[in-house]
C-alpha cells in the first residue's frame, strides 16, 4: 500500500465527516439485538441450553432480511455525496477512478467490519444474559461472522456500483429492498435457483440445522459441517463481481 | 510565445456523432485563452479531454511540453486546476473541510487553504456548510479548490454560468488577475462573446466540434471590417444604378450597403449615383462587431 493510496483513503474518511454513517449499522445492530432477546425470552429451557445453536440458526435468516437494506443505505450515504456534489469530475483529475472505487469500498467495509464485530459481541452478550449451557463453538462462531462479513462485502460492492452509476439513490435503495425480499424467498427456492440469488447467501452456509417434530412439537438444533469449498467458491465469485462492478464504474464517463 | 497546451488532431466521437473534430489547440503560456462557441459546440468535451476525464477517439494532447497518456496523466494534472461545468463540492461539509479533502488528495499543505480562500474572498465563510452557500460562493469555492497547489494552468468551464451580474463581474476580475499575479495560464470557456471579449488575450472559436478561429483577441478584432451604408432619396433606383455600374452592393438592415470598402470604390459609387441624379443624404461607416464576426464564422446567433 503506497503513500498516495493511504492519502486517498484518508480523504474518504474526511468526506464521511458529519454524515453519521455509523448510526446505520448501529441501528440495525440494536434492532437485531432486540429481536434476539425477544426470541430468547420465549425460548424453552431445552432451546436455551443450546442457545448458540438457536442463534446461529436464526441469525442468518434475520441477516438475509435486514442486511441488504442496511448495506444499500450505507452505500447510498457514502456515494450520494459524490453524485449530489458532482465531484467525480474533480476527483478523477487527482486520483485514478479505479483507486477511488477501491477507497470507497474500503471505507464502506469499515462499517461492515464494525457491524460484524458488534454482532459477535452481541451474541456473547446474549450468553451472558441467558447463560447458555453449551459452550461457544469457536470455529462455528468464526465461520458465522466470516460469512456475515464476506456476503455483506459482496453485496456492498454491488450497491456501491449502483449508487455510483445512478443519478438518484432511489433505484439502488429499491434494489437493496427488493434484494432483501428476494433473498428471503430464495431460502424456499430449489438449491440451483437459490444459488443464483446473491442476497440469500447469508443463510447459504449453515453451521446449524433444525429438526422439528410435528408430534412432540419439539425443535432440535444440530451441527452440520461448514461447507468451506462452497464458501471459497463464493469468495472467488465475489472477487469477480468486485472486478466487474469496478469496471462498470471506471468505464462510466463523468 | 510557447504553448503550454497543444492538441494535435484531437477527436472525440460518440458512435457516429463527432463531438470534437480534429482540434489543433495552441494555448500560449501566460495567456487567458477564451474558448468560445455556441452551446453544444464541444467546449466542455474538449476540456474534459484535456483533463483525461474522457478518452479521445483520435489525436494527442500535450500539456507543459509532455504528451499526456494514461500513465503520466495524473502527474501532469498536478500542475493544473480545473472547474468543469457546475462546481464540485460536498454540501454536508464546510468550505474549509471541502478544501482539506482537496489538499489531502493533491498532497498540498493545509496552510494553503487560507491563501486560496483569500484570493477568492471567501475567508469569512469558510466554516459555513457549503450546502448553505449561494451559487456564486460555490463557484468561488470551486475556483479556490482549483487554485490549491498553485497550478500553472487553470481550466475553467463556463465559470460565470448561473451567477448574478455582480457575481459575474467579480469572477471576471478574479480570473483576469490570476495570470498577472501568479503567472498562470487560463483556459476559460464560454458561449458569451462579450465575456470572452472582456477577459481573454487569446481566443479559440469552436463550432460543431471544429476549431474555426484561433489567434489573439486583437486579431479577431482586426477581422471586424467596415461597412459603408448609403442613404439616398431613391434607394431602389440607386441599387439598380450601382449594379449596372458593376459596383458590388447589397441590402442590409433595409439599407443600401457597399460590399467593397476601399476609398476608391466609395468615391466611384457616390459619384456614379450623383451623376445619375440620385441624391445622397448620408454615407455611414459601420464597424463589424465581434458578434457579427462570430455570426459570420459560425453562422449561428451568439448569446450576448
Amino acid at each position: 500500500m503506497n503513500v498516495a493510496f493511504i492519502r486517498e483513503l484518508h480523504s474518504e474518511q474526511k468526506k464521511a465527516r458529519h454524515k453519521k454513517i455509523w448510526l446505520v449499522p448501529l441501528v440495525f445492530l440494536l434492532f437485531e439485538m432486540l429481536w434476539m432477546l425477544w426470541q430468547l425470552s420465549k425460548a424453552s429451557l431445552n432451546e436455551l441450553a443450546n442457545g448458540y445453536f438457536m442463534l446461529f440458526y436464526h441469525l442468518p435468516i434475520m441477516n438475509t432480511i435486514l442486511l441488504p437494506i442496511m448495506i444499500a443505505v450505507i452505500a447510498s450515504r457514502l456515494c450520494d455525496m459524490e453524485i449530489k456534489g458532482d465531484t467525480l469530475k474533480l476527483l478523477y483529475t487527482m486520483q485514478k477512478s479505479s483507486r477511488f472505487f477501491d477507497c470507497k469500498f474500503l471505507c464502506g467495509l469499515k462499517y461492515l467490519f464494525f457491524f460484524t464485530i458488534g454482532h459477535g459481541i452481541m451474541i456473547l452478550l446474549c450468553d451472558r444474559m441467558y447463560h447458555f449451557k453449551a459452550s461457544l463453538d469457536i470455529p462455528m462462531f468464526v465461520a458465522y461472522l466470516a460469512v456475515t462479513f464476506c456476503v455483506s462485502a459482496v453485496l456492498f460492492v454491488i450497491q456501491q456500483m449502483l449508487s455510483l452509476i445512478s443519478n438518484s439513490q432511489i433505484m439502488p435503495l429499491v434494489i437493496g429492498l427488493a434484494g432483501s425480499f428476494l433473498g428471503l424467498f430464495s431460502l424456499f427456492f430449489p438449491a440451483p435457483i437459490a444459488r443464483l440469488i446473491i442476497w440469500g447467501y447469508f443463510a447459504a452456509f449453515p453451521c446449524v440445522q433444525m429438526n422439528w417434530e410435528r408430534a412432540t412439537r419439539m425443535i432440535e438444533y444440530y451441527k452440520v459441517p461448514f461447507s468451506l469449498y462452497e464458501f471459497l467458491t463464493f469468495l472467488a465469485v465475489g472477487i469477480f463481481i468486485y472486478i466487474l462492478c469496478k469496471r462498470i464504474v471506471v468505464r462510466k464517463e463523468v | 510565445m510557447t504553448s503550454v497546451i497543444t492538441t494535435n488532431s484531437l477527436t472525440k466521437k460518440y458512435k457516429e456523432k463527432t463531438v470534437v473534430d480534429h482540434l489543433d489547440l495552441k494555448v500560449p503560456a501566460g495567456s487567458i485563452y477564451g474558448f468560445l462557441g455556441p452551446n453544444g459546440a464541444g467546449k466542455s468535451t474538449t476540456l474534459k479531454l484535456l483533463l483525461g476525464l474522457i478518452k479521445p477517439t483520435e489525436g494527442q494532447i500535450s500539456i507543459l511540453g509532455k504528451e499526456v497518456n494514461l500513465k503520466n496523466r495524473l502527474e501532469i494534472l498536478t500542475q493544473t486546476g480545473s472547474l468543469i461545468e457546475s462546481p464540485a463540492y460536498y454540501g454536508h461539509l464546510s468550505g474549509k473541510e471541502n478544501l482539506q479533502i482537496i489538499c489531502t488528495l493533491k498532497d498540498v499543505p493545509e496552510q494553503e487553504i487560507d491563501r486560496v480562500l483569500k484570493i477568492v474572498r471567501m475567508k469569512e465563510q469558510k466554516h459555513k456548510k457549503v450546502s448553505h452557500y449561494s451559487l456564486g460562493m460555490k463557484q468561488r469555492l470551486g475556483l479556490a479548490a482549483a487554485l490549491l497547489g498553485n497550478p500553472k494552468i487553470l481550466l475553467l468551464d463556463e465559470p460565470t454560468n448561473g451567477l448574478d451580474p455582480a457575481g459575474i463581474q467579480e469572477m471576471r476580475e478574479l480570473i483576469c488577475s490570476l495570470p498577472r499575479k501568479y503567472g498562470m495560464t487560463i483556459i476559460v470557456s464560454s458561449h458569451l462573446l462579450s465575456e470572452i471579449d472582456q477577459m481573454a488575450t487569446h481566443v479559440g472559436i469552436i463550432d460543431k466540434g471544429q476549431l474555426i478561429f484561433q489567434d489573439r483577441l486583437s486579431s479577431l478584432h482586426e477581422h471586424s471590417r467596415s461597412r459603408i451604408f448609403l442613404r439616398t432619396d431613391q434607394d431602389v433606383a440607386a441599387m439598380n444604378i450601382l449594379k449596372q455600374s458593376e459596383i458590388p452592393a447589397e441590402w442590409r438592415e433595409g439599407t443600401l450597403c457597399l460590399q467593397i470598402y476601399e476609398d476608391d470604390f466609395v468615391i466611384k459609387a457616390v459619384s456614379t449615383l450623383v451623376n445619375s441624379g440620385i441624391g445622397v443624404y448620408r454615407i455611414t461607416e459601420q464597424q463589424m462587431s465581434l458578434e457579427d464576426i462570430f455570426l459570420h464564422l459560425t453562422g449561428k446567433q451568439v448569446s450576448l
